[in-house]
């Protein structure tokens, strides 16, 4: 079973709104290596992302009764405060940070790349991630980029059409494009 | 236009909320409409479920082992040195609000009075605490204005302070941390800022503590001991 098991998780979530401290640092164990790592590619700062993930995880045992299970899945409700603060940091500091193009793990550029089959079982993430991984290695590239940039570098439509030196409207269709096709494509995954 | 009922739109408008293009205006419309209908809330978490695995697509990275005793401390399971003030004060807010309710109430209420002469009457104080020391005197009124962003710290009864030590004023929040609001000045009144998580709702008690010149050295916290304190109240 993974570390990030969706159940499994649930379960620790709702042993620490019971304020149960083992619990707590068993979430913390499963998952802090894939949100600090998520945080350090937002703020590319180690200690920008170690505030962030500790501001968090304090945040996480706050609120974790407000988690409500059958909603969002329990990663996806941590990396949504994760994300939230990590933004909030980026402006608060002003920082600059350096955007590249290649936002994805190198290991996961190559498995979406990759026409075979196999290479995305090999990496170590949920089974959420994985389908949609599968789901953007059927994008085109540029589409997939214009995605990416948004998401991790909390960048308008404008602000990716400069970083990418495109249209503005070529922008817009292809990231509303893009977010239909990957809509799609997970519906199909999900009822196969 | 009843976006509700136009579930390709809401859908649309959730799919850019939750990647983040959906900017300014649009974005705070789309977050009322939020708060408003539960179709789409429903519809943001189902785009959160799709998209933010994409944070998987990041290689995993190990915090330093420092960033797990700093939130244990902070959320209270491991007692950081000095923090067990904060546990004692919180246990004493119980019996602080008992016992001086009614007499704290209407003090603060005939000090109001008395300031809010003062104060220009369009923006009147949001919110006041009385301060005292350990015997219940009263040593200092504070009364915050949200409209202006600011509180002023009036001390009643002047106080000795070495001059190697600084009195710091805290917020203290129902978990977590005490923040800072500042340093006081020995006598006389002073007006500081007032942050938006240091209002009564939040931060229902108002300490002030000993500290050396300049305030705390610690980022997250008093370290001298507490000298006066007092509810924080709505008015």
């Amino acid at each position: 079973m993974s570390s990030t098991d969706p159940e499994k998780l649930r379960k620790l979530l709702a042993a620490v709104a019971r304020k149960d401290g083992a619990a707590f640092r068993s979430l913390y164990e499963a998952t802090s290596p894939k949100l600090f790592g998520f945080a350090l590619r937002i703020l590319n700062k180690r200690e920008l992302a170690e505030e962030v993930l500790q501001e968090s995880f304090v945040s996480i045992w706050n609120n974790a009764g407000g988690y409500q299970a059958g909603l969002a899945a329990p990663l996806t409700w941590m990396t949504t405060i994760v994300r939230n603060r990590a933004f909030d940091t980026l402006r608060r500091t002003d920082a600059v940070v350096e955007i590249d193009a290649d936002t994805f793990d190198k290991d996961v550029m190559d498995a979406l790349e990759s026409t075979e089959p196999g290479p995305l079982d090999a990496l170590q993430m949920s089974a959420d991630a994985k389908a949609l991984a599968q789901c953007f290695s059927r994008l085109e590239g540029l589409h997939r980029q214009a995605i990416a940039l948004a998401f991790y570098h909390d960048l308008s439509h404008s602000e990716v059409a400069e970083q990418m030196k495109l249209p503005l409207g070529t922008v817009k269709t292809w990231v509303r494009r893009g977010l239909e096709r990957l809509r799609t494509c997970l519906t199909r995954l999900e009822r196969a | 236009m009843n976006i509700e009922r136009n579930p390709e739109l809401v859908d649309k408008l959730a799919a850019e909320y939750v990647l983040g293009t959906l900017r300014g205006g649009a974005r705070r419309r789309f977050d009322t409409l939020q708060a408003r209908h539960a179709v789409i809330r429903r519809a943001v978490e189902e785009w959160q479920d799709r998209l933010h695995p994409m944070a998987q697509f990041a290689p995993d990275a190990a915090p330093r082992p420092e960033v797990w005793d700093s939130i244990s401390r902070q959320v209270g399971l491991r007692q950081a040195p000095g923090a067990g003030w904060l546990a004692r004060l919180r246990d004493s807010l119980g019996f602080w609000r008992n016992l001086g309710m009614a007499s704290t109430t209407l003090a603060a209420l005939l000090v109001v009075v008395l300031l809010t002469r003062q104060f220009n009457a369009e923006t009147p104080p949001s919110f006041v605490a009385m301060l005292a020391d350990d015997r219940a005197q009263p040593v200092a009124v504070v009364t915050g204005n949200a409209h202006t962003h600011s509180l002023t710290v009036r001390l009643v009864a002047p106080q000795a302070v070495a001059a190697d030590r600084s009195l710091e004023l805290w917020a203290v929040p129902k978990q977590g941390n005490p923040h800072s609001l500042g340093l006081l000045a020995a006598d006389g009144s002073i007006t500081l800022a007032l942050p938006a998580d240091a209002t009564p709702d939040t931060a229902p008690l108002l300490a002030v503590t000993l500290e050396p010149k300049g305030g705390s050295p610690k980022a997250d916290g008093p370290t001298g001991p507490i000298v006066f304190k007092g509810a924080w109240v709505r008015i």
